[in-house]
């Protein structure tokens, strides 16, 4: 009995959440708070993907095959201000970048991933690998003996230009919108999804390309020509490794097989963004506290105050509090992904497109759903 | 100068209690109060010969002479210690407690009688005058439970006033039967000293003075009032139970049991060093069942100063000096972990280790209360580099020869301190941050700067043990020679 009434009460959540979605509402309530949250932590974010963004690209185009890449953080400017800065600890925690990255890289998907494989990759890697190692007939007679670990490090380089390439377009995307919100021109959470989407559909064709040089002679490794583009190949990956899938975060929770708590379809797995615990960020050895600690340093005044008035501890919870409303923000780019990548417009009025919507709908709410949403909304303050 | 370390504080009490000098909340005055007392205490101390055997700075006044009561009063390497450590327990309990306290002025008047009376009775050198002062300290004791405790505050302070009650009637049938038997007209500590009575009389006076004592310490089976006592009290008084008052049942085994019958002691203590034993795992046993964090350190603090007792019945010349530093080491690591439950208590309103998770969530717990907790908790279970390592040694070290079963039962005691302190740790701190808890206020540095003072010195004297043994070293191994 307590079974059926669990699957009814889960379905009759997904009903209420594709009504919602064909009402052209997003996954969170909108509310004055969220939009406040919302819009105010996506700013914070721009800022820092920004600069994440500039990293991943620096280091895919000039640290590829360093076997000792000291000064990688460092983006070329390399002096004892920047070092002091980064042994104190004063700066911007690009491993968080690089978290990313190696999820995107654990779980694929995606053209991008499908192209690594290629021959033309292969080919390309090849030729670069003989360029670099011209005068290193050690690494090259290694490279005889062990043909994969090579190659394999240039497909992770090309998920750190992949990368740096999708989160530059998101975050031009995201500090727009809040230059659209200081404008009075957003007004609602469905107005940062339709933003957002907006955003997502103008570049969704945007080509990504890896193209790293030796000297003055370019590789392809990517070419523009293997048709990868920025939604499809980066973007869908991106949301399924990070929102869906997790970063290889270790420590953070444990799972008991025998309490059913892990599915036996792996593919029903979830404990990425959308279903992290805010409460430990803070703790040692779990990565999205570098973000959340990142993000603090660019958070509008409007959003600081707000943290200083909700909170019992004032500023003393801050990376708690950001992540709350980092993990708001996400079920709006959420929200545009699925409203974007959907077979049909949601507020259609073909019965036959709106029953293909709906099966479409339904694959993504029944992962969304069991995700920290439907708490989050318990919380919403009107 | 010695009295001013009692009449401070009672004059204190009279003016906070009796007349509106202090103003309405006197904590202030009481601050200042506590600091004169204790900066007379550091002063008494940095003249005092601590290599000179017997009492310095007497004072010995007639007071009502056709008793044989005097007002003699001395201070030696015995009672040095912890006259120092009631006077700085006493001003940090006053930091500890709460600004918004209810009737300020009665608890802080009933604070400073206690801490009179604690300072007199470790002071006197007459016994009825001893007598007077440790059961001064029980009034005061009972009004601070009984008020300002928790839900079951009647109950516990009558229990605590009953048995302690009989604590002091033992110990005063003890003097009283000493002063006929010697046929002295006096109470006078060394003039009875002087007089040896043949084993049968002291054994017939040691055993109302152990069981009373006993009580006081406590030592099991005469223990169950102080769970209850430190369960209800608030943390302050928390603080100077522990770290203070048990301590007037330890001094006065050693000034009066070891100091008065010495071989009615030596008869007894193989019985003692079992019965210590015995207390160290029963109150370490007792501890591993708790679910109150504050009972778990009560109980720790049985099983702790069974470790006394041991040391005082091996009455070799290091587990002499061993049982004084035990009582300083348990004083300050036991108030400093009551300090800490109590920072748990006030800002969870919980001290249910069932209930309490993650409370070292660096955003919304409590981390440095946890990590100090983490820090007492390593004190306590002697780990080198704090002075529970050192008093523990000592007591081990000095009590192996002579009484090597008992000392190995306590030595498990030691043991299990580790295990029962870790199992709250780890439900307490470790984990994911209870639901219901993530709102929790946060912790000032200063509310947490007395337990930062005890820690401080919990570790100064783990690093360097001779600031304590040589307070005390020469009068504890002169108990044992007579001197």
């Amino acid at each position: 009995m307590v079974g059926t009434s669990v699957k009814r009460s889960k379905s009759l959540l997904v009903e209420e959440y594709i009504a919602r979605l064909e009402k052209g509402d997003a996954l969170l309530d909108d509310s004055p708070q969220n939009l406040v949250e919302v819009v105010g932590i996506l700013k914070s974010y721009g800022v820092v993907l920004d600069a994440y963004s500039i990293n991943l690209c620096y280091v895919a185009n000039t640290q590829f095959l360093k076997l000792f890449p000291l000064f990688k953080y460092f983006n070329g400017e390399v002096n004892s201000g920047k070092i002091g800065k980064f042994i104190w600890h004063d700066r911007l925690n690009y491993e968080y970048a690089e978290y990313c990255m190696k999820g995107m890289f654990w779980h694929g998907g995606g053209g991008l991933d499908a192209y690594l494989d290629t021959p033309e990759f292969a080919a390309q890697t090849e030729e670069l690998l003989k360029a670099y190692y011209k005068y290193n007939p050690l690494m090259m007679g290694l490279h005889k003996i062990f043909p994969d670990f090579l190659p394999e490090q240039m497909r992770q380089m090309s998920y750190y230009s992949g990368l740096g390439q999708f989160w530059r377009v998101m975050s031009d995307i995201f500090i727009n919108l809040s230059d659209s919100y200081d404008r009075g021109e957003i007004k609602s959470i469905p107005d940062v999804v339709k933003f957002i989407l907006d955003g997502l559909v103008a570049d969704a064709a945007r080509p990504i390309v890896y193209i790293p040089k030796i000297g003055d002679i370019a590789f392809p490794i990517i070419p523009e020509s293997a048709g990868i583009t920025f939604l499809m190949d980066t973007g869908v990956p991106y949301v399924e490794a990070i929102f869906f899938r997790g970063t290889p975060f270790t420590g953070t929770v444990s799972y008991n097989a025998q309490a059913y708590e892990i599915p036996y379809d792996p593919g029903m797995f979830n404990y990425g963004a959308l279903y992290a615990d805010p409460l430990p960020i803070g703790g040692a050895g779990i990565p999205p506290t570098l973000l959340m600690q990142d993000m603090r340093h660019f958070l509008p005044d409007y959003l600081l105050k707000l943290y200083q008035e909700k909170s019992i501890r004032g500023e003393g919870d801050l990376r708690i509090q950001i992540c709350e409303s980092f993990q708001r923000s996400m079920f709006c780019v959420t929200t545009a992904a699925v409203q974007g990548l959907a077979p049909h417009p949601l507020n259609t009025e073909d019965r036959d497109q709106q029953l293909a919507n709906r099966k479409y709908l339904k694959g993504w709410l029944n992962r969304i759903l069991e995700s920290q949403i439907i708490k989050v909304n318990r919380k919403t303050v009107d | 100068m010695l009295s001013a370390l009692i009449l401070i504080p009672l004059v204190s009490a009279a003016i906070i209690g009796l007349t509106p000098l202090s103003g309405k909340n006197p904590r202030n005055f009481a601050i200042v109060a506590a600091v004169v007392a204790l900066a007379i205490n550091i002063a008494l101390g940095l003249q005092f010969d601590f290599q000179q055997e017997g009492i310095q700075f007497a004072e010995n006044i007639p007071w009502i002479e056709w008793i044989g009561l005097n007002y003699h009063i001395g201070i030696d390497g015995l009672s040095f210690p912890l006259v120092l450590l009631n006077s700085l327990l006493t001003l940090i309990a006053i930091f500890a407690t709460s600004r918004t306290i209810q009737r300020p002025r009665l608890y802080y008047g009933m604070l400073f009688l206690l801490s009179a009376g604690a300072v007199g009775a470790f002071l006197a050198q007459d016994l009825l005058l001893f007598f007077l002062f440790y059961e001064l300290e029980i009034v005061p004791l009972y009004f601070l439970i009984a008020i300002w405790g928790g839900k079951r505050r009647g109950y516990a302070a009558m229990k605590f006033l009953l048995y302690t009650a009989l604590s002091g009637i033992l110990v005063l049938a003890s003097f009283l039967g000493l002063v006929w038997l010697t046929g002295e007209t006096t109470f006078d500590y060394a003039i009875l000293r002087s007089h040896t009575l043949p084993l049968a009389s002291q054994l017939w006076l040691l055993t109302p003075l152990l069981i009373g004592v006993f009580i006081k310490i406590p030592i099991f089976p005469f223990h169950t009032w102080l769970p209850d006592a430190h369960v209800e009290a608030s943390t302050p008084i928390s603080v100077l139970l522990a770290g203070v008052l048990l301590k007037l049942g330890t001094y006065a085994l050693l000034r009066f049991g070891v100091g008065l019958f010495l071989e009615g002691w030596v008869y007894l203590a193989p019985w003692m060093a079992i019965l210590a034993g015995i207390s160290a795992l029963y109150g370490a046993s007792c501890a591993i069942a708790q679910k109150d964090m504050k009972k778990v350190v009560a109980y720790s603090s049985i099983a702790h100063m069974a470790y006394i007792l041991l040391a005082a019945s091996a009455t070799t010349r290091l587990s002499m000096t061993a049982a004084v530093f035990q009582m300083v080491s348990h004083g300050l690591i036991s108030a400093f972990l009551f300090l800490l439950v109590g920072m748990v208590y006030k800002k969870t309103g919980s001290r249910d280790v069932d209930y309490l998770r993650g409370l070292l969530n660096p955003e919304r717990g409590l981390p440095v209360t946890g990590g100090l907790m983490i820090l007492g908790v390593m004190a306590s279970s002697g780990l080198p580099g704090m002075v529970g390592f050192i008093s523990e040694f000592l007591v081990f070290r000095g009590s192996f020869p002579i009484f090597p079963i008992p000392t190995l039962m306590c030595l498990v005691g030691t043991g299990l301190t580790a295990v029962y302190f870790l199992l709250v740790i780890n439900k307490v701190f470790f984990g994911r941050l209870t639901e219901s808890l993530s709102q929790l206020p946060p912790v000032e540095w200063r509310e947490h700067a007395p337990a930062f003072v005890l820690l401080l010195l919990i570790v100064a004297f783990g690093i360097k043990p001779d600031w304590v043994t040589h307070w005390s070293e020469v009068q504890a191994i002169a108990l044992l020679t007579g001197g």
